[in-house]
C-alpha cells in the first residue's frame, strides 16, 4: 500500500478572529474566510471545485443544529459560494481536521477534484452551558451514562487520566507544565482568544477542579471562529503564491474493544494511538526523529501526555516527567510542541492551531515564531485512538 | 430531575433487573461471553445472531479507575456534588468495563485494584441504577 506522497499540496488559508461570541452568524464568517484563504493562494472562487469538512458541534448540550448558523457544512460552504462542487463531503467522527483532510487528500490524488477547500467552523452557543444537558430521559447511547450521572467529556477525560496519575505517579502540578506551556505561547499569538494573557502554575494549581483531577485550564475554552485552507495538485501548487506544503502522510484509527459509550480507559487510547502513529510512519516512509515541527492536541492537557507516548517522543507512563523535565517547554529549546499555543492557547479551534501552525512553520510564514527548521511537521487532532495525524512535508520527499 | 432510562429490546432485561436489585448482564447465546450495552452482534465471536439472554450475575469487580464529579452537567444531579464515579472490571467477564457511582462517598480512600461489589442507587418506582460499594477484601494488586 503507497501512500499519495507529493501529490497534494497546501497553497493557501485564513483565519478568522478566534473570540468568545462572534457578532456576525458562523456561516458569515466562514464564507469570508473561505474566500480569503482561496485569495490567499492567489486563487478565484471558480477556480475550487471541491468541499470537506467536519462540521460537528463538540458539545453533549442540548444545542440546536443549524447549518450556517450552529455548524457550517461543505455542502452549504459551496452552495454559498456559488460552486457546482465536483466533490463535496463531509468527514463525521472523532479527529475532524485529519478525517476532512484525508477526503480533500482522497479527491485530488483521484482527480475527483483538482482544488479543494478544507474549512474547519467552530460555534460558542450564546446560551446555557456548552456540556449542559437538562434531559430527563435518557434513551439510546444515553441510558448507559446519564442515569448514573456519568456525563459530558470532562469525566470521559478524567477516568483514564486518573488511571494514568495512579498508575505511574503524575500529579496536578505535572498536568500544569502542559497548560501553562500551552498559554505561554498562545499568550503571544495575535488571533489567539488568550493572547498576552499567560497563565501561572499558581493561578493553575488554584483553580477549581471540576472532574478529578480535571480542572478549568485543562479544557480548551468555547469560541467563535473558523479556519480554511486551500489544498490542490503539487503540480498546481508550484505555480501559486504560497510556498507549496506537501501532504506526506496519514494515521487515524479507532478502538475495536466493546465499550459503555464516551468510556475512555487509558489501555484504548495508548494501544490504538500506537497503531495510529504506526500508520503515520509508515505512509510518509519518515520517523518521529525526522519532524521538526510536531504539533500535539491539547483539547484536554492530558491528551498531550498521550500523543507524546503514541508518537514515541516517550515511553508509556513516560510523558509526564518529559514534560515537567523541561521536554515541551519552547522558550527553553524543548520540542515545539504547543508553539501554535494549541486548543488551550487559543480557544476550542478543534486541531485547527495545530495544523496552521504546521503549515505556517513549513510554508516560512511564522514570523516571529518561525523556527529554524521546519521540514517535516505533524498536525495531530483529538485523541490518539478515535483522532489521528496528517504529516506534511516543506518539499518533495 | 434525574435523567430516567429509556429501556429498548436489548436493554429492558438489564433494567428490569436493577430494579430488583439485581446485576444482570446480556449474553451470547452463541459463545456464552457477557457483554454491555448489547448491539446487533456479539463483540466476542462476532455472531450476528446471538440471541442474547440476560442473565444474573455476581456484582463483584476491581476498580480500575475514578473521578470525582464536583460541577454535573446534568442539573439532575446538582444537588449531588461532589460523588465519585467508579470504572469497574467485571469479574464475571474479564474486560468488561462499567462506570457508576460510588455509594462510599466523595472521600473514600481509594486505590486501583481496590474490591467492590454492585449496589443499587434507586431513581424512581420504576428504575434503579446499579452503583458500587468498597468492600472489606484485601487489596491484591
Amino acid at each position: 500500500m503507497t501512500f499519495a506522497r507529493n501529490q497534494v499540496a497546501i497553497a493557501g488559508y485564513a483565519q478568522s478572529p478566534i473570540v468568545r461570541h462572534a457578532d456576525r452568524t458562523l456561516g458569515a464568517i466562514a464564507v469570508d474566510t473561505a474566500r480569503a484563504a482561496i485569495a490567499d493562494a492567489g486563487l478565484n472562487v471558480a477556480d475550487v471545485d471541491g468541499f470537506t469538512t467536519g462540521s460537528l458541534l463538540p458539545s453533549s448540550g442540548g444545542q440546536a443544529i443549524v447549518d450556517g448558523m450552529s455548524i457550517v457544512s461543505a455542502a452549504w460552504m459551496a452552495e454559498s459560494l456559488g460552486v457546482n462542487p465536483r466533490f463535496c463531503s463531509g468527514f463525521v467522527g472523532y479527529g475532524q481536521i485529519p478525517g476532512s483532510v484525508s477526503l480533500a487528500v482522497n479527491a485530488i490524488a483521484s482527480g475527483a477534484a483538482e482544488t479543494v477547500v478544507v474549512h474547519r467552523a467552530l460555534h460558542n452557543p450564546p446560551k446555557g452551558r456548552y456540556h449542559g444537558n437538562p434531559m430527563t430521559k435518557a434513551p439510546g447511547t444515553a441510558q448507559w451514562m446519564a442515569p448514573m450521572g456519568y456525563w459530558g467529556p470532562l469525566s470521559m477525560i478524567a477516568i483514564p487520566t486518573m488511571e494514568y496519575m495512579q498508575r505511574y505517579g503524575a500529579t496536578r502540578e505535572d498536568l500544569a507544565e502542559v497548560a501553562v506551556e500551552a498559554r505561554a505561547n498562545g499568550a503571544q499569538i495575535p488571533w489567539s482568544y488568550w493572547y498576552d494573557k499567560p497563565l501561572s502554575k499558581d493561578d493553575y494549581m488554584a483553580a477549581r477542579v471540576l472532574s478529578d483531577p480535571i480542572c478549568m485550564y485543562d479544557c480548551d475554552i468555547p469560541v467563535d471562529g473558523v479556519a480554511a485552507f486551500v489544498f490542490t495538485t503539487a503540480e498546481r501548487a508550484k505555480d501559486l503564491a504560497n510556498n507549496p506544503v506537501y501532504v506526506q502522510g496519514f494515521g487515524m484509527g479507532s478502538p475495536t474493544r466493546a465499550r459503555i459509550p464516551q468510556h475512555w480507559p487509558l489501555e484504548d487510547i495508548v494501544d490504538t494511538g500506537a497503531e495510529t502513529a504506526a500508520r503515520l510512519w509508515e505512509s510518509s516512509g519518515l520517523s518521529v526523529r525526522d519532524v521538526d515541527v510536531p504539533q500535539l492536541y491539547d483539547g484536554f492537557s492530558p491528551l498531550v501526555w498521550w500523543w507524546l507516548e503514541s508518537l514515541g517522543y516517550c515511553e508509556r507512563g513516560e510523558a509526564f516527567r518529559f514534560v515537567s523535565e523541561g521536554g515541551i517547554n519552547r522558550a527553553n529549546g524543548g520540542l515545539p510542541a504547543l508553539s501554535s499555543g494549541g486548543a488551550i492557547g487559543n480557544g476550542r479551534m478543534h486541531g485547527v492551531p495545530q495544523m496552521l501552525e504546521v503549515y505556517l512553520q513549513l510554508a516560512q510564514r511564522a514570523g516571529e515564531r518561525q523556527l529554524a527548521s521546519a521540514n517535516v511537521g505533524v498536525a495531530c487532532h483529538s485523541s490518539p485512538h478515535y483522532g489521528g495525524a496528517v504529516l506534511y512535508s516543506a518539499h518533495e520527499l | 430531575m434525574k435523567p430516567i432510562p429509556v429501556p429498548d429490546a436489548t436493554s429492558a432485561g438489564y433494567w428490569e433487573a436493577a430494579n430488583r436489585g439485581v446485576l444482570a448482564l446480556p449474553r451470547c447465546s452463541r459463545c456464552s461471553h457477557f457483554t454491555l450495552p448489547a448491539g446487533a452482534l456479539c463483540p466476542h465471536c462476532g455472531s450476528t445472531d446471538p440471541a442474547w439472554t440476560t442473565e444474573a450475575v455476581a456484582g463483584d469487580a476491581t476498580v480500575r479507575s475514578w473521578t470525582v464529579v464536583r460541577d454535573s452537567f446534568l442539573p439532575g444531579f446538582a444537588a449531588d456534588v461532589p460523588y465519585v464515579i467508579v470504572d469497574v472490571e467485571l469479574d464475571v467477564e474479564p474486560g468488561l468495563r462499567l462506570l457508576g457511582r460510588l455509594t462510599d462517598g466523595a472521600d473514600a480512600p481509594l486505590h486501583l485494584g481496590d474490591r467492590v461489589t454492585v449496589a443499587f442507587d434507586r431513581l424512581d418506582d420504576e428504575f434503579a441504577v446499579p452503583a458500587f460499594s468498597l468492600t472489606e477484601e484485601q487489596v491484591t494488586s
